[in-house]
């Protein structure tokens, strides 16, 4: 794989930056226009198997915690602007710590493979604290001087969710 | 009167609060209900052939479930025979052996301890490996694609278990001629939630959605579901019904022939499924479950931790972990018929209502976890909840077994699942759990 130029390096871990900030402060129109309109988020539900398992291809189809286009993300953004979501109120701290940034270019010119690790820290009620962790792995369209997040496939860590709910994003 | 009687009132609809958070009602209820019921272990999908297996719980107890080579189900306790250690880590898989890694004892799929390293050397050949094979469930029964066992030898048959509550699944397990199937994997979450509360919530918590599930309901709601609104601004009392009585379970169901399918924010394809195949579902089960029940959105709950919404579509089960803790497993279930374009929209659905990031799931973590953590101090343990919504409304009606409430918003479902609770709880054999799959029966063995 080859690594990016350092000015799109630069540029990419700037954005992936400020999309923590505005992801934890839940600015969502700000986060949706970072997003290619074809955009696919994902995240799979992980499974305990053995390496040597001999029937990966019996193997039950992906289940998704995310497999969202524009239209999905949208839906979801729209739950939390109808102002009924009560658990969010009063809001849930909430940080975004993006980490161990590596980018490649990819065949395509204009797009970036982006690598990170991404730790989510929510302080809700009380003295509650959840952690969780996930591995990212986006592909970043350039168009002029802009980044549009094309593809983001996040693996969580852990084989049970450890929030009762997920009503941020990763 | 036993101090168990103080803790529910079936006639009144009121439970202590305490029975969600003490430690001491919390380990007879695993010996009392989870070791006696029989409890949902695999869908036949999962485990299709030899040397298949999946790892799952009954109450605390780790169990593996497995397809023999003679195409016959078993289920162990998931624990080695030597000393005790866990025997398979993975979720899921395939396997001709299960060797334990601490000291290698090897089991085969039927249990059968087969291989003992240094059996020779160190154990002089003397081990009676017949006496070391891994422990077996008591019974375990397939009821239509859905594999139960318990550890009780005494228990009833599983078909008088689940009682006419058989005739509610089958609108699900049977409508269609090849039966329904899990697809993807189990979406897993632990709660800080005493696993009682999910229970008595999807069973026949009707009133919680409007608003507790408003946003979600704003946003993907594309057809009628018993006339519930958002804000709880309107509910169909003549076009639903709350139906329990029928042994400790229940079902809340609409009656429209198709609102299972109405929190799809674009449920055309699913619409015409139901269409296409409502002739061959009337055959099946005849002209009042094919053309009202099919298709609708239906709560079916068998006591006592196995939940199932056909038209949603999802198969959920809760494993207790302690009366503050439960994981919450969730499955799609579809009908084997169904297109794969239909069955992929419906995993995703899945996912995105009730999966661990879903619009209306995310809503419900935070109001039972606040009930549990509000039966824990020294006085809000002493108080009370009630259930006493509908109280008296109770008929029976002739199309359909059970007891009988009309609506979705109605509370009478959750009395009954607190009364099969006390019932267990109380008993100190199955001779004494009444059996019970209607009006006049549920009246008749009701404790005085
Ligand atoms: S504990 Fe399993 S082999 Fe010793
Ligand atoms: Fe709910």
């Amino acid at each position: 794989m080859i690594q990016a130029p350092d000015d799109i390096y630069l540029a990419l871990q700037r954005q992936l930056y400020y999309e923590a900030r505005i992801l934890s402060a839940a600015q969502y129109d700000e986060w949706l226009a970072m997003l290619a309109d074809n955009i696919n988020y994902a995240m799979e539900m992980p499974q305990r198997r053995f390496k040597e398992d001999r029937t990966p291809d019996r193997a039950p189809r992906k289940t998704p915690i995310f497999d969202d286009d524009m239209a999905a993300l949208k839906m979801r953004i729209a739950r939390f602007n109808t102002g009924f979501v009560w658990a969010e109120n009063p809001i849930n701290a909430i940080r975004h710590i993006v980490s161990s940034v590596e980018v490649f270019e990819t065949d395509d010119t204009n797009q970036f493979s982006v690598y990170s690790i991404i730790e989510v820290h929510r302080s809700r009620l009380d003295a509650e604290r959840k952690r969780l962790t996930a591995g990212r792995q986006d592909i970043w369209q350039k168009t002029g001087s802009e980044f549009k997040l094309l593809t983001r496939t996040a693996t969580l860590d852990d084989g049970v969710v450890l929030d009762s709910n997920i009503n941020f994003f990763f | 009167m036993s101090e168990l009687d103080d803790l529910i009132d079936f006639k009144t609809g009121r439970q202590k609060r305490v029975i969600y958070s003490d430690p001491d009602i919390y380990e007879q209820e695993l010996e009392k209900i989870f070791a006696r019921s029989w409890l949902f272990v695999a869908h036949e999908c999962q485990i299709k052939e030899p040397g298949d297996f999946i790892r799952t719980f009954m109450g605390e107890d780790e169990v593996l479930v497995v397809r023999q080579k003679d195409d016959s189900v078993k289920a162990f306790l998931n624990t080695c025979t030597h000393r005790g250690n866990r025997l398979c880590k993975a979720d899921h898989g395939n396997s001709k052996t299960f060797v334990c890694n601490y000291h290698g004892w090897g089991f085969g799929t039927d249990g059968a301890l087969n291989g003992v390293p240094l059996e020779k050397e160190a154990y002089y050949n003397k081990l009676d490996k017949g006496k070391f094979g891994l422990i077996e469930v008591a019974q375990i029964k397939n009821y239509k694609g859905l594999i139960f066992a318990t550890f009780d030898e005494e228990a009833p048959s599983l078909e008088e278990y689940l009682g006419e509550m058989k005739w509610y699944l089958d609108v699900w397990l049977d409508a269609m001629p090849e039966g329904t199937e899990l697809i993807g994997t189990a979406m897993k979450v632990e709660l800080p939630v005493n696993w009682k509360l999910p229970v008595e919530n999807v069973s026949g918590d009707g009133y919680h959605l409007g608003w507790a599930h408003a946003g979600a309901m704003s946003v993907t709601t594309s057809m009628s579901v018993g006339g519930l609104e958002v804000g709880n601004t309107g509910t169909d009392n003549d076009g639903a019904v709350s139906v329990a009585g029928l042994n400790g379970h229940t079902v809340l169901a609409a009656l429209d022939g198709q609102s299972g399918y109405g929190f799809y924010p674009d449920p055309k394809i699913a619409v015409d499924y139901l269409q296409a195949n409502r002739k061959t579902v009337v055959d099946r089960l005849g002209e009042f479950r094919g053309t009202k029940m099919w298709g609708s959105q239906i709560n079916m709950t068998v006591f006592p931790n196995l939940q199932m919404l056909p038209g949603l579509n999802w198969f959920r089960i809760y494993h207790p972990k302690g009366p503050g803790k439960f994981e919450m497993w969730t499955w799609a279930m579809v009908d084997k018929e169904m297109s794969d374009d239909l069955k992929q929209m419906i995993l995703d659905n899945v996912s995105r209502t009730f999966g661990p990031a879903g619009l209306f799931d995310n809503d419900d973590g935070d109001n039972l976890q606040a009930i549990t953590e509000q039966s824990h101090g020294w006085r809000t343990r002493q108080m009370d909840v009630y259930t006493n919504m509908a109280i008296g409304a109770e008929h029976s009606r002739e199309e359909m077994p059970g007891v009988i409430s009309d609506g979705l918003v109605c509370e009478q479902n959750q009395r009954y699942v607190y009364r099969r609770w006390l019932e267990m709880m109380k008993a100190d054999s199955w001779d004494d759990i009444p059996q019970y799959n209607s009006l006049e029966e549920a009246r008749a063995t009701e404790a005085k």
